[in-house]
């Protein structure tokens, strides 16, 4: 700490004017001839060797660093800025980085790292600690596990880590042991409500957007609840660039924040209305029949006929006794007839499983009649029930609901209709509300009434989360060696929900209690729930294994968890490099080795390459890597000799011995160490074929081809965007309907009024007066550098919430009062800033400020988990359950609290 | 009284995006010496309009424009914000120990001095929907005539020939700080540690490897180029001189400093009636405050100046967007890395 006074004094003008002895200079303009000293500053500028490394923070940035090393310290990070460029009219991706990146070393040194095994002394969450040694700690699993197993069963062990992209190795690590020793794996995607669930319901994908270097195709982009300029650091040149370009930007956010300021025009909506927007600008495009009618007729469902007596599609099976449901209609101009639509899944493996029409000329509009099974049934175009639906909400209507006023919303609809190749870019601000189905549905909606999916600069793409494994199928084969149709997987936000005993507080704007849908869902076999029997017999999980992820300061119901799922636990194990809210809470902590220290590999959506992390430096103190770890608890379970026989729940039966452990975790001796483990990695992906770990330390390399689950090939000299086999091979979607589905006639669906996209309102349930909006922030990932000091120095040094200076004044507040932030869920403390770049009846906090970071409750102390039941379905088409692709989201956008000034004591 | 090359930047504030890599590029290389250097950023971004980095420094005064006798000293806490320490070892006891854990807290506490480098950042002014605000990058500008320098009575301060870089000798300063009070942008910093005062050296060790300096390498926003301004074939030279789209910070102090910036765009704002406007969201007369050609132009004629660089910014753009082509967008998108370092 440094003497404050003594430097204040020291600052003040009170030295006189000493004279020594001394040369007088008469040139120190260009002749200075004391430039000696000049070799200190080179001095400090050298190194023994550098290294190449990069973050595994979900950032979605996996940006490359050079790390320069002298005396064995790590002491300077730089950009590597080496990735080779795509082709020379696109701007280069160098330097890729972020101000946070530049300093990783202050975790790597700090007082944060983890050195040791510590175990809990005290109460959890209380923060004594005893350090242990490393064969105590996995002595100590080892046994736990083995009991559990033996008293309670395998699937009370629960795994929870977050995004294999951006550690491949370390994610795969923990699954692995889990895959063979039968323990549940959560999901993160879904549960951090990052993935998009209109992606999975259109388009049958978990999200495939384009890389960040095909912004620059565009040339009309609408950044939708997307901050792109603060939170995708590394790729935001792309969008100034493509701007200077003459591409028109169009900002749509409730507050005016650092993307609106690049942007050509910024649009303020009201929070959680912008499905009610984009339904406006589709309305407007299809009555000025600014819409592309041929690309519709071929690529979306709109064409398919809708029963007009049930609201289901008419599938083959009405038509033909004993023949297909996964077959649809269109209604032929030609010859006046309804035929089969081509590319439906019930093609699946025959050749009119293509999206070509041939001379099918298919109708938009119209009632037809067709003879069914059953007798004749009226039927007509999915486009006709759009067309209708969507009338609702012309201009005035959505300028009510928006605040957008209406002749702006024709203007931009009007734009973006007819400047081609336009895009939305969609992202955390629209993903995060309750109803972020509907607002993904309606954002691809206008994307694909304007032809744009599928082409280079156009289209729907959404950055959450760093969820692009492109070398998936290794890091698969890595981390289920049984396979993962052998693999317990759990929804994360249904197993949260239910464990911590969360009460729905969204009940009536259902039919139906949530429990009742939570019970279909699981009875159905439509989501799991583990352990088996918790709905009937209040079953607990046991075990919780987390690493490399801060599960307990993400999660939403943060109170409810800790009072509720926490104490079921019996054990906590958390594995880290640094401390943080799930450490805290934890039993068993082990340290894992750094960034800096070991051989992992990191990809990303924003951009096409692979690059690893390297051992530049030893595991600090004690620490190992995570591959190392579990490699060390598979022994401490290998010694205890268990062996059980499980039955998986479709009651396949697995015989699991542990005396062979070691052995079935390395593969015979194969994959013991890191760089092994990566090497399998890239071997086993066809993105990666013929690569090597060294080979991409050298330099990153650009993948060389994707699997079946991405929508598009990947080429030399093209940067790469979504569903381009869609559009130029004519190869179907993965939908019921083989084409982008907008229609779902799944009888909830009919039932909540969602077949098609909707509006509806945020959920108004908190009855506190200001939205709470949690962002993305420029100064953190998630909770990572959320506490570094040199971070912390270029903010307020603390938590901070914004309001707009009426709701300031209107509560008698001044800047930087202290504040307590409360609804019925729970408060905290924060300081203010006042700023008009908010709107009123807003409070705004960046998100993953840390539990210890506030005086009083943790950051998401006011939120709880609202369950969707739309994302509780299962059993149709592209609607089935599969981990991080498809379950309920755990959003939090809808939350609402209340401001008072904080009086202590 | 002479150097034979001089090196410049360019700053163009429509791709700042504000996130302070550069800033932490620097930190981390130059100024986390020891903790005389806490307070200091040789590179800094603030947020504009905003009270800036130090506090309120426009209205602090330098050498060539203010009465020499008043400039007063910022202080460590008011002025450059205190750096902030953390209790990390009670609250995460990573090597153990049973007291219960604090919460983590800055101290001292912020509400003391509540300023720091960056304290109102995205805080900007206007009322909503029509707020604004931009960043503004700060290096030391390394002035044609450094004002630091003159104020210098030992003579410590001195500019290179070689590429025209202005250094503190660290050996013939005593800490006077006339210089701290001298430079009008207040980028020399007192180091209370070492006693003496020390500056940005525009990574001098780098550009004599004829590597770019750290902030603008690192610029995540690709924001910034770099040469030497007799070199009449650089893209420098081109924004500063051939397309004119470039201006000083504060040209009025007469100190004639060699980074540049092109000001920033902004969306146009509603009328009462919600109506979206055209006119821009950033008023002109806060730009032309700012940033001028020359210390003799006067208030109309900067105006003049930055609707005519809006102009040629918009015209160009249009350009291109309808199947144009343009050195000058060119020049700003810069392809490669090779477009913006040319030293
Ligand atoms: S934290 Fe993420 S965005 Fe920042 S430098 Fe590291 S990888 Fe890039």
């Amino acid at each position: 700490m440094m003497e404050n006074k003594s430097i204040e004094n020291d600052l003040s003008d009170k030295n006189t004017l000493t004279l020594d002895l001394l040369e007088h200079v008469t040139e120190p303009i260009g002749k200075y001839p004391y430039r000696g000293w000049e070799t200190a500053y080179r001095e400090q500028w050298k190194y023994d060797y550098t290294g190449r490394t990069t973050h595994s923070v979900n950032c979605a940035g996996s940006c490359t660093w050079k790390v320069y090393v002298k005396n064995n310290i790590a002491f300077k990070e730089e950009q590597y800025a080496d990735y080779p460029d795509i082709n020379p009219i696109l701007p280069t991706y160098n330097p890729r980085g972020c101000q946070k990146g530049a300093n990783y070393k202050e975790y790597v040194y700090g007082p944060q790292r983890l050195k040791y095994p510590l175990m809990r002394v005290g109460a959890r969450g209380e923060g004594k600690w005893k350090r242990i040694s490393w064969e105590e700690a996995m002595r100590h699993i080892a046994n736990k596990i083995v009991n559990t197993i033996a008293t309670h069963g395998p699937d009370t062990i629960t795994f929870y880590s977050a995004n294999p992209a951006k550690f491949a190795i370390t994610y795969a690590g923990g699954l692995r042991l889990a895959n063979l020793i039968g323990g549940v794996v959560c999901s993160y995607y879904d549960w951090v409500s990052d993935l998009p669930p209109g992606e999975p319901m259109t388009w049958g994908v978990q999200t495939d957007s384009c890389e960040a270097a095909d912004w620059f195709h565009s040339k009309y982009i609408i950044v939708w609840g997307s901050n792109l300029l603060e939170t995708r650091i590394p790729d935001a040149h792309f969008l100034t660039e493509t701007r200077m370009r003459g591409t028109k930007i169009v900002a749509i956010f409730p507050e005016y924040n650092p993307t609106s300021i690049h942007a050509d025009i910024f649009i303020p909506v009201k929070p959680g209305t912008d499905s009610a927007l984009a339904l406006g600008m589709a309305n407007f495009i299809i009555n000025k029949g600014l819409y592309d009618e041929a690309y519709i007729k071929q690529y979306t469902d709109m064409p398919m006929l809708i029963r007009m007596d049930n609201g289901k599609f008419l599938r083959e099976s009405d038509m033909t006794s004993n023949s297909s449901q996964e077959k649809f209609y269109l209604w032929d101009q030609n010859t006046g007839k309804p035929v089969l639509a081509p590319g439906a899944q019930g093609f699946l493996g025959s050749q009119d499983w293509t999206l070509n029409l041939d001379s099918i000329k298919p109708a938009l509009e119209g009632i037809f009649t067709v003879h069914t099974n059953t007798g004749p049934v009226k039927v007509t175009p999915v486009f006709s029930l759009l067309k209708q639906k969507v009338a609702a909400y012309d201009l005035v209507t959505v300028s009510g609901i928006t605040g957008v006023e209406d002749c702006l919303i024709a203007r931009i609809a009007r734009e973006f209709a007819s400047t081609k190749p336009a895009r939305i870019i969609g992202g955390a601000g629209t993903n995060h509300y309750y109803h972020n189905d509907l607002t993904n549905r309606s954002h691809i909606l206008l994307a694909a009434l304007t032809g744009n999916v599928g082409i280079p600069g156009g289209g729907f793409d959404h950055y959450v989360g760093q969820e692009k494994i492109w070398c998936k199928e290794g890091t698969f084969d890595l981390a289920y060696p049984l396979g993962s149709t052998k693999q317990r997987f759990q929804p994360t936000t249904l197993w949260t929900f239910i464990h911590s005993h969360i009460m729905s507080d969204v009940d009536n704007l259902w039919p139906h209690p949530m429990i009742d849908y939570i019970r279909e869902s699981v009875h159905n076999g439509w989501m799991p729930l583990f352990p088996e029997g918790t709905l009937d017999s209040g079953k607990s999980p046991k075990i919780l294994f987390v690493w490399g992820s801060n599960f307990l300061n993400q999660a939403k119901g943060f109170e409810s968890i800790l009072a509720n799922l926490w104490p079921k636990l019996d054990l906590v194990v958390d594995i880290d490099y640094r401390m943080n809210t799930t450490g805290l809470y934890a039993d068993i902590i082990l340290p894992a080795a750094s960034m800096f220290e070991k051989w992992d590999i990191s990809t990303t959506d924003l951009h096409s390459y692979v690059s690893p992390f390297t051992p530049i430096i030893e595991p600090q103190m004690e620490s190992k890597t995570d591959w190392q770890i579990w490699q060390t608890l598979a022994r401490a379970l290998q010694e205890t000799k268990f062996s059980y026989h499980d039955t998986l729940p479709d009651g396949t039966p697995v015989y699991r011995d542990f005396s062979t452990l070691v052995n079935d975790f390395t593969a015979q001796g194969t994959l013991t160490s890191d760089k092994a483990a990566g090497q399998f990695i890239l071997d086993n992906s066809v993105g990666t074929r013929g690569m090597t770990m060294d080979g991409i330390n050298e330099k990153p390399r650009r993948f060389v081809a994707t699997g079946k689950e991405f929508t598009s090939d990947i080429k030399d000299g093209i940067a790469y965007y979504g569903l381009q086999r869609m559009y130029e091979l004519k190869q179907p979607l993965s939908t019921l309907t083989g084409r982008q589905q907008f229609y779902i006639d799944h009888p909830w669906f009919l039932e909540f009024g969602e077949e098609l996209p909707a509006y509806k309102p945020p959920v108004q349930e908190d009855k506190y007066p200001l939205r709470w909006i949690t962002p993305h922030s420029r100064w953190s990932i998630h909770s990572t550098w959320r506490d570094a000091k040199y971070q912390l120095r270029l903010q307020r040094g603390q938590p901070v919430v914004y309001l707009n200076p009426s709701e300031a004044t209107a509560r008698n507040l001044i800047d930087n009062d202290a504040l307590e932030i409360y609804n019925n869920y729970g408060k905290i403390l924060a300081h203010l800033c006042i700023s008009p770049r908010i709107p009123p009846g807003m409070a705004l906090m960046y998100h993953g400020w840390e539990y210890y970071s506030f005086r009083k409750g943790g950051f998401q102390s006011p939120t709880t988990i609202r369950i969707k039941p739309t994302q509780l379905v299962g059993g149709y088409g592209q609607l089935k359950f599969k981990a991080n692709y498809w379950g309920p989201t755990g959003n939090q956008k809808d939350t609402r609290v209340e401001v008072r000034k904080y009086k202590s004591g | 009284m002479a150097i034979m090359r001089q090196i410049q930047m360019v700053f163009d504030l429509n791709k700042c995006i504000g996130c302070h890599t550069c800033a932490m590029a620097c930190k981390t290389m130059w100024t986390d010496r020891d903790a005389g250097q806490m307070h200091m950023y040789w590179m800094n971004v603030e947020t504009r309009p905003g009270t800036g980095y130090p506090k309120d420094w426009e209205n602090l005064g330098g050498w060539f424009n203010a009465d020499r006798n008043t400039i007063p000293l910022p202080h460590i806490h008011e002025g450059y914000g205190t750096p902030w320490e953390y209790n990390y070892k009670e609250v995460l006891k990573t090597e153990g120990g049973d007291t219960p854990a604090p919460k983590l807290i800055p101290s001292p506490d912020p509400s003391e001095y509540p300023y720091a480098s960056n304290w109102d950042e995205d805080v900007g002014k206007g009322t909503f929907p029509n707020s604004y605000y931009f960043y503004l990058p700060r290096i030391c500008n390394h002035c044609t005539d450094p004002a630091c320098l003159e104020a210098c009575p030992r003579q410590a301060v001195y500019k290179r020939s070689e590429d025209g870089i202005v250094l503190i000798d660290p050996k013939r300063c005593r800490g006077y700080r006339y210089c701290v009070k001298g430079c009008p942008y207040k980028k020399v910093y007192y180091n209370p540690e070492e006693k003496i005062s020390q500056k940005c050296v525009f990574c001098y060790p780098r550009i004599e490897e004829r590597k770019g300096n750290f902030c603008s390498t690192q610029c995540a926003g690709r924001i910034s180029w770099i040469g030497y301004a007799d070199d009449t074939k650089s893209n420098i030279y081109k924004l500063i001189n051939t397309w004119k789209v470039a201006l000083r910070l504060h040209p009025e102090y007469k100190t004639e400093p060699n980074v540049f910036y092109i000001p920033p765009l902004s969306p146009p704002t509603y009328s009462f009636t919600s109506k979206l406007t055209d006119s821009p969201r950033i008023p002109i007369d806060m730009l032309a405050k700012m940033f001028g050609d020359t210390h003799d132009q006067n208030y109309d004629q900067r105006v003049t100046r930055i609707k005519q660089i809006f102009d040629i910014l918009q015209n160009e753009r249009n350009k291109v967007a309808s199947g144009g082509n343009s050195e000058l967008i060119d020049i700003l998108i810069s392809r490669s890395e090779a477009d913006r370092f040319q030293i």
